[in-house]
């Protein structure tokens, strides 16, 4: 095993079982490795950036463009560049104002590329769908127009639950009071998917933990958690004795 | 009596902690094999497009992801990519996320040799690419535009099977394994419904439910939810792997956590009555 994989299983153990450790209590090891996510992230993605955006999208095309004399596509990246940077400017205050030339572009860019695609999408198409079942209602199996119905209800109701230009009272009150019950189903769905896929976060974790605490990786997770242990106990030692010198 | 079931309800959760820990690391110790048979229907879908796209037809496989989602995701696109493979089905790996280029590589190292698979000929690999609004729109007309080289620097037109493939008008169709929005926020609108590519992919659990209109009205032809989607897909594919020992883990948990809600609720009443 080379020894660059033995020295990364012994750091994923470590920060993983030193951020765990938090369950327990807070200790400076939690602190540690929490500090270390944070900066160790941070460059993580300068460097990505750097290399994978800032050095291949601007630095060679604008070396390139200058030194062949290719004056338009050299404006084609420096344009965008200064708007880019221009976002910068939100830091400082004074010239905060130059940071809306950027915002601007990118809002107005980004809206005219999104709403007309999102809109087809999200509202004309699931008009359709909801609509569409009942062109054909009677071709439909027992299954499919049952299906067809609760979602029209569905759809009907809780749309009512959230239009406020009419008073909630009488039928609009029952309504919408009946799309509570579909919100409600979708929330125990999504909030049960929720608790599924934190399960499986903690898996693919405790995953890696068995995977480190066999002899290839030289036990990395069985010595650390030994460490941790002996850490808690000594600390818990300690401070009882201080306690009791206090008393 | 009242005095220890209130004691029993003001348990320290730290013994909670233990209790959950243990039954996640004792599956993965000692598999149980207590994992589910059925299939879901949006699982099967999926399945089902990729059997019937013809050998030799070209697909997009988006690798959408990063470490934080990886134990729900990097199953499911390990099972997509071997049933890719399988079926003969050329591919190109892109990803418009920049922490997912460690796992994509994992993906390519192990998998594409197993089937016997060459680099260029069956598959190609693109490099990360920010901003994907503009990389999916300038794809409709040109891909090399905006990808003129592939991961390792070298002309993307060069490679044997990218000799017919200029947009999605060539491609069968988009798979995006993804644990953001890219799914139904960008591969949908901006090519699914906009160039009639059709899309698939697989997501994590919690976004899985959000998905639910985008498949009956069949804008998203097939998707994989969470582990458990993984897992049904492995079994679908004969390729039972990570996900399939990751099921029983889970099943486990959930059934502590039912447990758990029952039994203090049951206390609960308990100590209203007594």
């Amino acid at each position: 095993m080379e020894l660059s994989l033995v020295l990364g299983a012994w750091v994923a153990a470590g920060m993983t079982l030193f951020i765990f450790s938090f369950l327990y209590k807070d200790n400076p090891f939690y602190r540690a490795a929490e500090h270390l996510y944070v900066g160790v992230g941070m460059a993580w993605f300068i460097q990505l950036y750097t290399y994978s955006v800032i050095i291949p999208k601007v630095y060679k095309p604008l070396v390139d463009t200058i030194k062949a004399g290719d004056w338009v596509n050299m404006w084609l990246v420096l344009i965008p560049t200064v708007l880019g940077l221009s976002l910068i400017t939100q830091f400082i205050p004074k010239i905060s104002w130059i940071s809306r030339y950027g915002f601007t572009f990118l809002m107005g860019y980004g809206a005219g590329l999104i709403l007309p695609a999102g809109l087809a999408t999200d509202f004309m198409n699931q008009i359709v769908g909801t609509i569409e079942p009942f062109a054909n209602f009677f071709s439909l199996s027992a299954g499919a127009m049952i299906n067809a119905i609760i979602i029209l209800i569905g759809t009907l109701s809780v749309l009512f639950y959230f239009f406020f230009s009419v008073e909630h009272k009488g039928a609009i009150k029952k309504v919408s009071a009946f799309g509570v019950y579909f919100l409600m189903i979708y929330f125990g769905a999504s909030f049960g998917n929720t608790v599924m896929a934190r399960f499986s976060l903690l898996y693919g974790r405790f995953d890696t933990l068995v995977k480190y605490s066999k002899g290839e990786y030289f036990y990395a997770t069985n010595w650390i958690i030994l460490g941790l242990l002996i850490y808690f106990i000594c600390e818990k030692i300690f401070f009882k004795a201080v306690k009791l010198k206090k008393t | 009596m009242k005095d220890t079931l209130n004691k029993i309800l003001k348990i320290d959760r730290r013994w909670l902690f233990l209790l959950l820990s243990l039954s996640i690391l004792i599956p993965i110790i000692k598999p149980i094999g207590i994992s589910s048979s059925s299939i879901s229907s949006s699982v099967q879908n999926m399945y089902d497009f990729i059997e019937k796209i013809p050998a030799g037809s070209t697909v997009f496989l988006g690798i959408d992801y990063d470490p934080s989602t990886a134990p729900e995701l990097h199953p499911q696109a390990t099972a997509v990519m071997k049933h890719l493979f399988k079926k003969n089905i050329k591919v190109v790996i892109l990803t418009f996320i920049a922490g997912s280029g460690g796992l994509m590589d994992e993906l390519v190292r192990t998998i594409p040799p197993q089937y016997g698979k060459v680099y260029g000929k069956d598959y190609v690999v693109l490099p990360y690419m920010p901003n994907f609004t503009a990389v999916l729109t300038q794809m409709a007309s040109d891909m090399y535009a905006i990808y003129d080289k592939d991961i390792n620097n070298k002309p993307l037109k060069d490679y044997e099977m990218m000799k017919n493939i200029k947009n999605y008008k060539d491609f069968a169709a988009s798979i995006d394994i993804t644990g953001t929005a890219l799914l139904d926020g960008a591969w949908l609108p901006l090519v699914g419904d906009k160039y009639n590519l059709p899309i698939l992919g697989g997501v994590t659990a919690i976004s899985q439910v959000g998905l639910g209109p985008y498949l009956q009205k069949k804008q998203i032809k097939g998707l994989i939810g969470g582990m458990k989607g993984a897992s049904e897909y492995e079994r679908l594919t004969n390729e039972q792997a990570k996900a399939t020992s990751g099921i029983d883990a889970l099943n486990i948990a959930h059934l502590l956590v039912i447990f758990f809600i029952i039994f203090s609720n049951i206390i609960l009443l308990v100590l209203k009555f007594i």
